[in-house]
């Protein structure tokens, strides 16, 4: 349970500190706590994987090619008008 | 690392560029902008739920990005620089014709443990938990992101899909630190209620 003395304390940084925006001395506390209580280590390591699952499956759209050529032509100063 | 260089007004070169200038600068974005085109495609497509217009995003976040780009001060962050040209595209053009209400509350009802308390969360192993969440298909996360509104997606996006520090979404999203760590909070609350609901409508999850 989420009764042991620093749970809520720890707890309510484990945002933070998986955005790695925890300062160092909070975040050795804060880890610490972790360290020593499995409740807690069970919310912020679901926490971690599921930043971890957003991320890797919000992204690999594949940009269409017509898109890649519509890009180089920019580079390439192809085809594009003037604002 | 701070975002230089104007999205809108670059700053003037000191010199006329020469040929030479202009080869080496359109090299340089060739090999340093162009392979971050898969990133911003996915990025436009979170923004505007819908291809053409994140094609359509895209293209003129390029555009803006080749015209600024002497402006862009060699060494420093160019993801960050892009992707605040990519947001303010967004906001200035595409917005307007998205419905969504822009200002919205964040569920009530839900706080940041919502999803693993949902899953489970008494007594069970925690890979019960995280299987759960890997089970979601990927069409169903990204449609999860796309329901927040746009307020809630974007630092959500920008933090947890692009990887952006709190201070970087700042000056990207133009907004004071404080406002992203609030919105990305209560974003990803309901992110969290968002996935719950389609991992419930897929029949992942029994509903108690």
């Amino acid at each position: 349970m989420i009764d042991k003395p620093g749970c809520m304390e720890a707890l309510k940084e484990v945002e933070r500190l998986l955005d790695g925006e925890l300062e160092a001395e909070l975040r050795i506390k804060v880890e610490k706590h972790l360290s020593g209580c499995s409740p807690c280590m069970d919310r912020a390591e679901f926490r971690r994987h599921l930043k971890v699952m957003i991320s890797e499956k919000c992204t690999g759209d594949a940009p269409p090619p017509a898109l890649l050529i519509r890009v180089r032509a920019i580079i390439e100063e192809r085809d594009v008008s003037s604002p | 690392m701070a975002v230089t260089g104007g999205t809108e007004t670059p700053a003037p070169a000191p010199e006329p560029s020469t040929p030479a200038d202009d080869a080496e600068l359109r090299e340089r974005f060739e090999r340093d902008v162009l392979p971050l085109l898969p990133n911003l495609y996915a990025a436009a497509l979170r923004m505007t739920r819908n291809p053409t217009d994140a094609e359509d995003l895209v293209q003129d976040t390029y555009l803006r990005a080749f015209r600024g780009f002497s402006g862009f001060k060699e060494g420093t962050n160019l993801k960050a620089w892009l992707y605040r040209i990519l947001t303010n595209s967004f906001i200035n053009t595409y917005r307007k014709k998205q419905r969504q209400p822009q200002t919205v509350e964040g569920p009530d009802d839900v706080d940041e443990w919502y999803l693993f308390d949902k899953l489970g969360g008494r007594n069970v192993e925690l890979s019960a938990e995280t299987e759960v969440l890997d089970k979601i298909p990927d069409e169903a996360v990204k449609g999860a992101l796309e329901s927040l509104p746009e307020n809630f997606r974007l630092p959500v996006l920008l933090a947890d899909v692009e990887g952006f520090s709190y201070k970087e979404i700042a000056e990207i999203m133009d907004t004071p630190i404080g406002t992203v760590m609030s919105r990305l909070h209560r974003g990803r609350k309901a992110l969290q209620k968002a996935l719950w609901d389609t991992a419930k409508e897929r029949g992942l999850v029994d509903d108690r």
